[in-house]
């Protein structure tokens, strides 16, 4: 049974005339008058920010009522909606920690940036876009000094600086310090409806003795910051988790049990490892036949400048990267790129008079110079990684494994442009490393137990958890790695000495490889980093 | 504090990029925005998720919403929001939003027509169903989630307009329990407290409740008592509510009705009895007493699981406290002998004269934004404002207010959401008209509503969005504008009716749901019954006049504009004799019911009312050994998920995969580790779920919340004989270890 006619012209006049009303927005005319006479709502939420600025060696903190917090998150979204945020950027997060005994135990942790008394993101900044201020202590980025090279994503134990692709640089929680200003209380203070978040003076040298006692003896297993939280010793964090009950001892993480991979940073990958090649072909210089010394030059040249020109497309905003000298008495990224910066004319200036065959003593001083710099380049390379204190980043992680590249790229560089005579001394070095190299790569994977498998427990130590990423998330990488270094590192330079053989090709082949492997060592380097973090939720 | 500011050759204090994050100064009473939020208007509207009912300040730009804050002066929630409240904006902008009608097409693909094909379409299918199988073959499935005037539009269309018998709501799903407890022991279907009353209690019981998460801002007013109150909350869980409390009382699954029991037991045979007051203002205590005599403290110790003492000192503390408040949600409502446990509840009260003072109260913490809304005007169990179908008196006076004719109002009661599904499974109905809510996903036993799809002839979808799991098994779905699209009231768990606004517009040729009732009447050829129904504001000034007479009585609020210059106003709240609102009088902030201890039953007195329990459907037994919980996840995510996962934030606040929380002895027994996959089935269907190791549940129980589209494939249909209210809250589970193992690489 059909409407009749009449009715559907009708229909269709009442449906215009609905999608007409339903266009028209009209809670402006009849109800924002009224509004817009309220009184400002500024005197609530006193009672939680101080009532004094702090004094000489205080600042401003923090203080979370952890029998307060419920784990309702609203101070996640009030801090996005009042600080207009990206939709889907958040400068505080909230975790749990879970109990496992059998006492049933959970307790809800909000978290933001901690303020630290030593900043590591101010530190390691190599463009001062970090600022600590005197006054207050807070911790602020300036957005538009920001090169965006993430590296106090790296240097901060809290995962606070965000990247934004979008932006190009990355941003962090502020302590609401506008808000502070006018003597108002910041997002995530006035939105937390059980008052657990509140704003406090500390007083810096306290946050120092209890996170490095002088007395070695009262350093004990439990985290006095927060149980299950990264050593509070790295950066001296001034929030405060404070509880009336005491937290049970053997709480677990919400998300202890993630095992997750991170960012590659491909071109970190590229500049890392192509600066080693370069620096190590360098350094072999003064090894090599006078014949070879042109080639080598030159491939290493174009390997130290891709490296250097790979680099820049990490940065958000190279245009502004000329200010990275600034950090230099603080942040090992900034020294590393003023080295290199100073590597690179002398390295082309090296290249030039083994190619034009400069009077022999200024070109031998060269050969050194250079050397030396790009060593050094190296060595703070490998300081940048080193000093974030991250435990799969330290001492034989990065250094050792950046000087070992260097040595075995440089090793492999020159075999593979030798003529088979002057190749010897070069395969042979190349193995020797390699071999050094690998037997630490896999002293490294077995630290997760061979009988592991995906639905055994993680392990809990850092090493161990890499070890198990490495082996169980990007296995096919791992084997890759192991497989093209020891045909490039080991078999083939063995096999380049036999007589036979067609040693030009197998060179090649062999250092390819060798590429091949270093490349994807240090994207393991990368994507398996496992470090603490603060308590999260289950994702 | 400086701000330094100089740009420098060096170091970059300002720029574009810095110039994002500047705070202007205060604009509105609002707090300091960035200037690319800067408002030019602002107006205040009620929250659209829950039944907490928060007052949110829009911020507009050209009269459209850019973000909004949580309302300061509102009586509700002080200032706060929780993240649903602080995000409710985003979901309207998502890229699925139903834009334009869809009707399957004869390739079998829902594909856009225009609102006249949908309307004609729409008319035709359910007119033939009923043609052929009775007026009573096309039956809706309604909602908690819009607004007051648009419930009864759906309500009054439904019966009076096109002649439907049959229409229920979600409703079924989380408050029926309630409904059904006070009006058997009230007389009214009236919750009785008033927020201020977490305020003012000093011992406040908590029955199935996760406060914490499930309404935080409740909680805020939990904590902003000055009594320092003893709370003690009842949950088989360590919920956050129950850390945060001080005792919790970690109670089998579905042991409350004993528990209950037994500590009216205890009260009785102490003394500890307010017998003036169960004098002068029950009935049934005599029997009530003789019935309980058996519910001594070792049998409920043994039922409950909960030691002796634990259960003398909950019945010493009612007892002791001088305003003892009682409140009860989900963990209650979804029971299989839920309507009783609610009573047992009211009981306690009744027993100590805890009801009708400040702080105190049987209280039913409702769920969504417009339950109580739906519980007055939704037409289905009910009919309008709080009436009986099976009476005639009150059909006529329906029919007089409404002008139309009594004989268009059925004399028979609606089935229940479980019995219209019965009725598609038994061909007596063809043609179904889901409005705002995701049966697919929600519904108990899940699988059986996907069969019931094809014994349908025609199921009409009406949605915000056109991927949602019942949307997209739809013949036609049509598109809605949503909250914040569109103008009406919502009722709070503490009956405040509060205006909610229109601040942004609905995309493409969506509607909103009173406009989509209203082309639904002019297509079906019933306009002219609805020919004073023009706007949601008309229909609010017809409501009134449904109220007059009953507990709910509104008519003494004049309009829109007085519910928002009162900050929401509470019923009852009468008029004069005709029906004139009197401002002079301005309703106070807080308003609780029964101060006088008259109830709204024939004789003015509560009810005992009391039925031994029984056991549950289904236990636990050899084959199925854990007993399945269900309920909230967290406090970012809301119902089924078609609005809270379409925000970044809310996101990135809840677990993505589906969980399962299992105790460690438990998981250490049967091999299951962190994080690895568990396999959970029931009878009824199985899932895989990422395993939670932790101590907050109880051995043997396993939860899993209720967000996740797979969850509702393991419940079981069954229900309360009363509320008809399915129980989420338990049924029998098997848990396996999921191996995907891959073994360790070849060094």
């Amino acid at each position: 049974m059909m409407p009749p006619t009449a009715s559907n012209s009708e229909g269709r006049t009442l449906i215009d005339a609905l999608l007409e009303e339903q266009r028209a927005l009209t809670a402006v005319e009849r109800f924002a008058q009224w509004h817009d006479t309220q009184p400002h709502t500024s005197s609530m939420h006193r009672a939680l920010i101080p009532l004094s600025a702090p004094k000489a060696g205080e600042q401003y903190a923090f203080e979370v009522d952890l029998d307060r917090c419920s784990g309702c998150k609203s101070c996640v979204t009030a801090c996005h909606a009042l600080n207009g945020l990206d939709d889907h950027e958040t400068w505080r997060s909230v975790g749990v920690l879970h109990g496992r005994s059998r006492n049933s135990f959970q307790q809800t942790i909000t978290t933001a940036c901690h303020h630290c008394v030593e900043p590591g993101c101010v530190d390691g900044c190599p463009v001062l876009a970090y600022d600590k201020d005197p006054l207050t202590g807070i911790v602020r980025h300036l957005d538009d000094q920001c090169i965006g090279c993430q590296y106090c994503i790296f240097m901060c134990p809290y995962e606070v600086p965000t990247y934004s692709a979008a932006r190009g640089i990355v941003r962090k929680c502020d302590l609401c310090h506008q808000r502070l200003a006018h003597g108002e209380a910041p997002a995530c203070v006035q939105a937390c409806p059980s008052e657990a978040i509140r704003i406090s003076v500390v007083n810096q040298e306290t946050v120092r003795a209890e996170y490095r006692p002088s007395a070695p003896a009262t350093v004990t297993a439990t985290n006095s910051f927060l149980p299950n939280a990264p050593q509070p010793a790295i950066t001296l964090p001034t929030t405060r988790y404070v509880s009336a009950k005491p937290l049970a001892v053997d709480l677990v993480a919400g998300d202890s049990h993630e095992a997750r991979l991170q960012p590659a940073h491909t071109p970190l990958v590229w500049m890392l490892v192509l600066t080693q090649l370069g620096v190590g072909a360098f350094s072999l210089l003064p090894a090599a036949a006078p014949e070879t010394q042109t080639k080598l030059s030159a491939v290493a040249l174009v390997a130290l400048l891709l490296g250097l020109t790979g680099s820049a497309l990490h940065l958000g905003h190279p245009q502004k990267a000329w200010r990275a000298f600034l950090g230099l008495r603080r942040s090992w990224l900034s020294r590393e790129i003023v080295v290199f910066s100073m590597a690179a004319p002398v390295a082309i200036l090296t290249t030039l008079a083994v190619i034009l065959d400069w009077p022999l003593g200024f070109a031998r001083g060269l050969i050194w110079l250079n050397a030396t710099l790009g060593l050094v380049g190296v060595l703070c390379s490998g300081m940048v990684y080193h000093v974030t204190k991250r435990e799969c980043w330290r001492g034989e992680h990065s250094i050792g494994r950046f000087f070992g590249a260097t040595a075995l790229l440089g090793f492999a560089a020159a075999w593979g442009i030798s003529s088979r005579e002057g190749a010897l001394a070069f395969a042979i070095g190349l193995a020797l490393v390699t071999i050094i190299k690998q037997a630490r790569e896999l002293a490294f994977l077995r630290r997760c137990p061979d009988d592991a498998d995906l639905d055994a427990e993680l392990p809990t130590n850092i090493l161990a958890r890499s070890a198990f990423l490495m082996r169980f998330r990007v296995g096919v990488m791992v084997r890759t790695r192991l497989a093209s270094g020891f045909l490039g590192g080991i078999a083939l330079p063995l096999v380049s000495l036999l007589p036979i053989s067609n040693h030009q090709l197998i060179a090649i082949l062999g250092f390819s490889l060798c590429l091949v492997g270093e490349f994807i060592e240090r994207a393991l380097f990368f994507r398996a980093a496992v470090f603490p973090k603060m308590p999260g939720v289950s994702t | 504090m400086s701000v330094v500011t100089e740009k420098t050759l060096l170091r970059e204090w300002t720029g574009p990029l810095t110039e994002e994050l500047v705070l202007q100064p205060r604009t509105f009473g609002l707090d300091r925005l960035p200037a690319r939020l800067q408002p030019d208007a602002t107006t205040t509207t009620v929250c659209g998720f829950c039944s907490t009912g928060c007052g949110l300040n829009v911020h507009l730009r050209e009269g459209q919403a850019i973000n909004l804050s949580a309302n300061a002066s509102y009586p509700v929630n002080l200032g706060m929001a929780c993240p649903k409240g602080w995000e409710a904006l985003t979901p309207l902008r998502a890229s699925d939003r139903a834009t334009t009608p869809l009707l399957r097409d004869a390739a079998g693909k829902l594909s856009p027509v225009d609102w006249d094909t949908a309307m004609q379409v729409f008319s035709l299918r359910f007119k033939a169903i009923q043609d052929k199988c009775g007026a009573d073959a096309v039956a809706w499935l309604g909602t908690g989630q819009i607004c007051t005037e648009e419930l009864a539009f759906l309500g009054a269309l439904g019966k009076f307009g096109m002649g439907m018998v049959h229409g229920d709501g979600n409703t079924r799903q989380c408050m029926a329990t309630a409904v059904t407890a006070y009006k058997q022991s009230f007389g009214f279907d009236a919750p009785p407290y008033t927020y201020a009353d977490f305020e003012q209690s000093d011992v406040i019981v908590l029955l199935g409740s996760n406060l914490c998460i499930a309404h935080p801002i409740l909680w805020q007013r939990v904590l902003r008592n000055r009594n320092h109150p003893q709370i003690i909350v009842i949950d088989p869980r360590k919920t956050e509510t129950a850390m945060a409390a001080s005792q919790h009382l970690a109670i089998k699954p579905k042991s409350d009705l004993a528990l209950l029991y037994g500590v009216a037991h205890l009260l009785i045979s102490n003394g500890w009895v307010k017998s003036e007051y169960v004098a002068a203002h029950t009935s049934g205590f005599t029997e009530f007493q003789e019935f309980v005599r058996t519910f001594t403290l070792d049998a409920v110790s043994a039922q409950t699981g909960l030691t002796e003492g634990e259960i003398f000192h909950l019945a010493q503390a009612i007892h002791r406290g001088k305003a003892v408040s009682f409140w009860w949600t989900m963990g209650v409502n979804q029971g299989h002998e839920a309507t009783r446990t609610a009573q047992a509840i009211i009981n306690l009260a009744l027993l100590t004269g805890n009801i009708g003072r400040p702080g105190t109260g049987a209280n039913s913490v409702t769920g969504q934004c417009n339950a109580m809304g739906s519980r007055l005007f939704s037409n289905t169990s009910g009919l309008l404002g709080g009436r009986d179908f099976l009476k005639a008196e009150h059909r006529e006076t329906v029919a007089r207010i409404l002008g139309i004719p009594a004989n268009r109002i059925p004399t028979q009661n609606s089935f229940a959401y479980d019995q219209i599904l019965q009725a598609i499974a038994e061909d007596r109905i063809k043609g179904l008209w889901i409005i705002a809510t995701n049966t697919a996903h929600s519904w108990v036993n899940q699988a059986s509503f996907r069969d019931l799809r094809r014994k349908l002839d025609f199921l009409v979808v009406q949605d915000m969005f056109h991927t949602t799991e019942t949307a997209q098994m739809a013949d036609l779905v049509l598109p809605a504008a949503g909250w914040g699209e569109k103008e009406g009231t919502f009722i709070n768990s503490e009956r405040r009716i509060g205006v909610t606004r229109k601040v942004a517009r609905a995309p493409g040729a969506a509607l909103s749901d009173f406009n989509i009732f209203k082309l639904a009447a002019h297509y079906w050829g019933c306009a002219d019954l609805f020919a004073a129904w023009t706007s949601p504001e008309a229909v609010f000034q017809i409501l009134k006049r449904l109220s007059v007479g009953q507990p709910c009585d509104f008519s003494g609020i004049r309009d829109y504009h007085h519910l928002d210059a009162a900050g929401g106003i509470q019923w009852p709240w009468p008029g004069g004799e005709n029906m004139e609102a009197d401002e002079t009088i301005a309703p106070a902030r807080e308003r609780r019911l029964f101060a006088d201890g008259k109830f709204f039953t024939a004789d003015g007195k509560a009810k005992f009312i009391f039925e031994s329990p029984r056991a549950l459907p289904e236990p636990a037994d050899e084959a199925y050994p854990f007993t399945l919980l269900t309920g909230r996840g967290t406090s970012a995510q809301w119902h089924t998920g078609t609005r809270t996962e379409k925000s970044d934030v809310l996101r990135k606040l809840r677990p993505a995969v589906i969980y399962a929380e299992i105790n460690p002895s438990d998981a250490r027994r049967l091999g299951i580790t962190p994080d690895s996959n568990v396999s959970v089935s029931s009878r009824r269907g199985a899932l895989v779920a990422q395993a939670l190791i932790t101590s907050t549940i109880q051995p043997g129980q396993v939860f899993i919340p209720m967000h996740y589209a797979q969850t509702n494939q393991l419940t079981l249909g069954s229900f309360d004989p009363y509320s008809r209210q399915p129980a989420y809250k338990a049924c029998a589970v098997r848990l396996e270890r999921v191996r995907r193992t891959r073994k360790v690489i070849d060094e």
